[in-house]
């Protein structure tokens, strides 16, 4: 007898955000899966087209279907696949009125949702919540996560594992960029310069990430020690960038910070291995796929002790965690960084073996499919 | 091009495992002739096997296992066509090389880019790979499937070799499936994933397997791949593109340090690979084909034809009837995996090593990519029939006619209805009644493996390539091919089965790749000029061989046939009298000779 998943998300390959990632490495341990058991899937995308899928390395382009922002032929079409699937697993929160109706009409379906980080942390209408209450099970991100649905909306703890995201298992390993100082030339780094890295979106509408913060902590390091350098790199929006630009030259820091504006993903590993540090002290993270990135790259990080990340650094075992909204904790924890004669991140096998793609395949193929 | 074996295991002592390894080699040792090697680990509990047909760096540094740095082991099987770019690469990374080998490319390519290696390489392939540091063990299989590797799992004991008979001897995994003799009749081959055994498992293509020793955790991961995206929409771009990714390959397809050839039926595919070629090999290029007495299935005519026109030694070998009788026990012998075909790829292999070839290049895939069979315009009504109601489809069920018969199997859902429908051999109604099961018990069984996804939004002749390439050339012509060839220790290569041309054939539109009035226009227009009128503009033969004739007059199979079982003979005579396809037959003297009636 088949088992059959139908895997509902918003975009999987038009948008390079997390949740996409998160998307992405799900339809691929659910087609992996389907090689060596008897279970079938098929992945939809609200927004992406059919073409999206062309070339890419997580699944065959035959199991996915993308309704290109046709909002009622998703939902339509995928009430009507629900009826012969045994599991219904929602990218989003935004699904959940879909897989709900699912639910209702077929009620032996397994409904299984996916939670991020704020997009499931605020308060929520009655309908979501009763609509919430109809799922079999929600995977949160991260313990903070799952803690803001137990106890923001009362959903039953017993059905709520946490399923921390994990590395792309097409990631580079990056050895070519081991010792290469190109990058550092580039940005006019001396060999002694200690470079501070965040990659994150710059913006206005948002700015919880606290690369501000961290320009502030800067500015009272430069007193003391000044061959600390900071590249925040990620795409901005004019006016978050006139904010940087503003605060940089208040703080007179125009030599130690640089703003590379989007770097893609064939320039990243070169910037990762470059860096001495990376921080980032969020307060809104869902759970921060970016730290773990770092980490695979043997950069230590430092990460905010107030949203997802925690789960991140494993607790503070992977890496140093801050109140994100205390300059000079993040100040401290700089220096403390960036003094440690182990300049490299010593942890790898340990955040591996937590947050490698083999160990989250085997935990969703358990959650899921068994 | 070797064979391979190996072992992990935590239970047995190391003398043990490596009995055990060498066995498993020496029943392969027909597809490695040349050398044998053994490694094994420091901790005791990994042992690689390898039997070694040398093809390129003939000298003793090339001898498997290999090792690179003294931390990766690998035992291998394949060649890998671009490893001389990827060399070139490594070297600038700062890799060094001792030897001229792609096996050492591979060990080194892994060491700089870990698993993302596999999808770099071009080639045929299947090899264990142990990284000694990190305590891994990875299997991994070319992404169209060329080369076969399987692999058994018994308490954290892995067990894997290229053959299925290399597991005779491992009783923890000698558990029979019961259910292949159902796949063997209804498919006239057993489809991936289903082997002889219950526990053994072909390693799927585009995939490895990792086997972290420290947790005792097997994943299995998919690095590669194919899918048709329809981005290619320009008839002469497409030509273009298509026409110079075929040199391409046949060029890189004749780098050997051993004597190669091309093989040539006298069809359109081994044309176009043989005149590529012989505009491309340095040294006179050698080439072989077979014909017969019988003149409605000799090519002689053509290949004579594209023999006058190509720079080549030719060698031609009249294959007679009695040459057929007088093998055939050893054919039925050379079988891994059971099947129906291979016995035109055993012949040819055996000419090939006759005439001192040890690597044969092949027209195999050009049906599958470019449109050959007649399923590609079947497809359309077949998928027709299939929407309509079950009893309707069976109505054929009681019909003498073979095509009505098998109308039945449209009931089943998806592609593996419309391939039985197309190819299959006989209906679970006649397999129930043969093997003394129920039929529903049948129904079950075929529809749930193999496990295919659904092909909803891939065009029709597109679907048809899709089953040809997957469901017809992976698990019949490439395992034939392999099998048949190694047994006589040669090599078959199938340049159009280069990646980098699969790849553009699925990215091309049905509509461009399709076209024509002719079954592989496209293929025709591409190379018309390069080769003579005649052989493009010809019927088409197949690689046939008169077996009707031949197994009528076989008194093996006479002798086999009419023993106490009314089912196998009451099928021998209705293949006398002209009722049974000779396939059908051969599937059924398979069982025979399995023991099962």
């Amino acid at each position: 007898m088949k088992k059959n998943t139908l895997f509902l998300t918003l975009k999987i390959f038009s948008a390079t955000g997390g949740i996409e990632k998160v998307c992405r490495i799900v339809g691929k341990v659910l087609y992996e899966n389907t090689l060596i058991n008897s279970t079938r899937v098929l992945v939809c995308s609200m927004y992406d087209q059919q073409t999206d899928a062309n070339d890419n390395k997580y699944f065959p382009s035959e199991i996915f279907r993308g309704y290109k922002k046709n909002r009622l032929r998703f939902i339509f079409s995928s009430i009507r696949k629900g009826f012969n699937q045994d599991v219904i697993l929602l990218s989003h929160i935004n699904l959940l009125l879909v897989g709900w109706m699912i639910k209702k009409l077929k009620p032996s379906v397994k409904l299984v949702m996916l939670a991020h980080g704020i997009e499931v942390w605020g308060e929520l209408g009655w309908v979501k919540k009763t609509m919430l209450k109809s799922c079999d099970l929600v995977l949160p991100v991260s313990k903070f996560t799952a803690d803001k649905i137990i106890s923001g909306h009362q959903f039953d703890a017993n059905n709520c594992k946490v399923l921390n995201n994990c590395l792309d298992p097409f990631m580079p390993i990056g050895n070519e960029f081991l010792g290469n100082q190109d990058v550092r030339k580039k940005y006019g780094y001396r060999e002694d310069d200690k470079v501070i890295f965040t990659l994150c979106r710059l913006s206005s509408k948002e700015r919880y990430k606290g690369y501000d913060k961290v320009i502030q902590a800067l500015a009272n390091l430069k007193s003391h020690q000044n061959n600390i350098k900071y590249l925040l790199a990620g795409s901005y929006d004019k006016e978050e960038k006139k904010y940087l630009d503003d605060l940089i030259s208040e703080l007179h820091l125009e030599n130690e910070v640089k703003i590379t504006g989007f770097i893609d993903d064939s320039g990243l590993v070169a910037h990762f291995a470059m860096a001495d540090l990376y921080i980032m002290p969020s307060m809104k993270e869902g759970f921060g796929i970016v730290f773990i990135e770092a980490m695979f790259y043997g950069v230590p990080v430092i990460a905010g002790n107030k949203d997802g990340s925690v789960d991140a650094l494993m607790n503070g075992e992977l890496g140093l965690l801050v109140n994100p909204e205390d300059v000079n904790e993040i100040e401290n924890a700089i220096q403390k960084s960036l003094l440690n004669n182990q300049s490299r991140f010593t942890e790898r096998s340990k955040m591996i073996n937590n947050f490698g793609y083999e160990q989250y395949k085997q935990k969703l193929e358990t959650i899921l499919l068994n | 091009m070797c064979r391979i074996a190996g072992i992990v295991n935590f239970e047995l002592r190391i003398e043990e495992m490596e009995k055990n390894v060498n066995h498993m080699c020496d029943l392969q040792k027909h597809g490695g002739p040349d050398s044998s090697g053994i490694y094994t680990s420091e901790e005791k509990n990994v042992v690689l096997g390898n039997r070694r047909l040398s093809l390129l760096d003939m000298s003793d540094s090339g001898q498997m296992p290999m090792q690179y740095c003294d931390r990766y082991y690998i035992t291998y099987n394949g060649e890998i066509y671009n490893f001389k770019s990827l060399k070139n690469e490594l070297i600038s990374l700062g890799h060094q090389f001792k030897n001229e080998t792609d096996t050492e490319v591979i060990l080194a390519g892994y060491a700089q880019w870990g698993v993302l290696v596999f999808s770099k390489l071009k080639g045929m392939y299947a090899f264990a790979l142990w990284d000694s540091k990190e305590r891994e063990l990875f299997l991994v299989r070319d992404v169209m499937g060329i080369k076969p590797l399987y692999y058994g799992v018994q308490n954290d004991n892995l067990y894997f070799a290229s053959e299925i008979r290399a597991f005779e001897g491992i009783e923890v995994l000698s558990e029979e499936n019961k259910s292949w003799p159902i796949f063997m009749m209804a498919y006239g081959h057993l489809p991936e994933p289903i082997t002889t055994y219950q526990k053994i498992k072909p390693l799927l293509s585009g995939c490895f397997l990792k086997y972290s020793l420290s947790n005792k955790s097997i994943s299995i991961q998919s690095y590669s791949h194919l899918s048709f995206s329809n981005q290619i929409e320009v008839v002469d771009s497409a030509h273009y593109e298509h026409k110079h990714a075929i040199e391409n390959s046949v060029k890189s397809h004749l780098i050997a340090d051993a004597p190669i050839g091309v093989f040539l039926s006298g069809g359109l595919d081994s044309g176009v690979i043989a005149s590529v070629a012989s505009k491309y090999k340095e040294t006179e290029l050698n080439t072989l084909s077979i014909y017969f007495d019988e003149p409605e299935f000799s090519e002689k005519k053509y290949q004579d034809i594209l023999i006058k026109q190509l720079n080549c030694k030719h060698h031609q070998l009249l294959l007679k009837e009695e040459d057929f009788h007088n093998s055939f026990e050893s054919i039925l012998q050379s079988m891994d995996l059971p099947s129906c075909d291979g016995i035109n790829t055993w012949f040819i292999s055996r000419y090939a090593k006759e005439i001192g070839l040890k690597a044969v290049l092949s027209g195999l895939g050009g049906d599958e990519l470019y449109g050959g069979y007649p399923s590609f315009k079947r497809i359309e009504l077949a998928l027709l029939i299939q929407q309509m109601p079950d009893f309707l489809k069976s109505i054929g069920k009681a019909s003498a006619s073979k095509k009505l018969n098998r109308m039945s199997y449209l009931k089943l859902d998806g592609i593996q209805g419309i391939y039985l429908f197309l190819r299959g051999h006989f209906t679970p109604h006649d397999i129930a009644h043969y093997l003394g099961a129920y039929e529903q018990e049948i129904w079950t069984i075929l529809n749930d493996e193999p496990n295919v996804y659904s092909l909803d939004v891939v065009e029709g002749k597109n679907k048809a390539s899709w089953m040809e390439f997957n469901l017809y050339m992976k698990n019949q012509l490439l395992r034939d091919s392999d099998v048949m060839s190694m047994i006589h220790g040669v090599e078959i290569r199938v340049p159009f089965l280069d990646e980098e041309t699969v790849r553009l054939a699925y990215k091309t539109t049905p509509q461009i790749k399709f076209s024509g009035s002719r079954p592989k226009q496209f293929l025709i227009d591409m190379f018309k000029n390069d080769m003579p009128t005649e052989i493009w503009d010809r019927p088409k033969m197949g690689f046939s061989f008169p077996f009707s004739k031949w197994l009528s007059n076989s008194s093996f199979v006479k002798d086999k046939t009419n023993i106490d079982n009314k089912n196998l003979s009451s099928y021998y005579n209705k293949f006398i009298n002209g009722n049974l396809h000779w396939s059908q037959l051969m599937s059924l003297i398979i069982l025979n000779q399995r023991g099962l009636n």
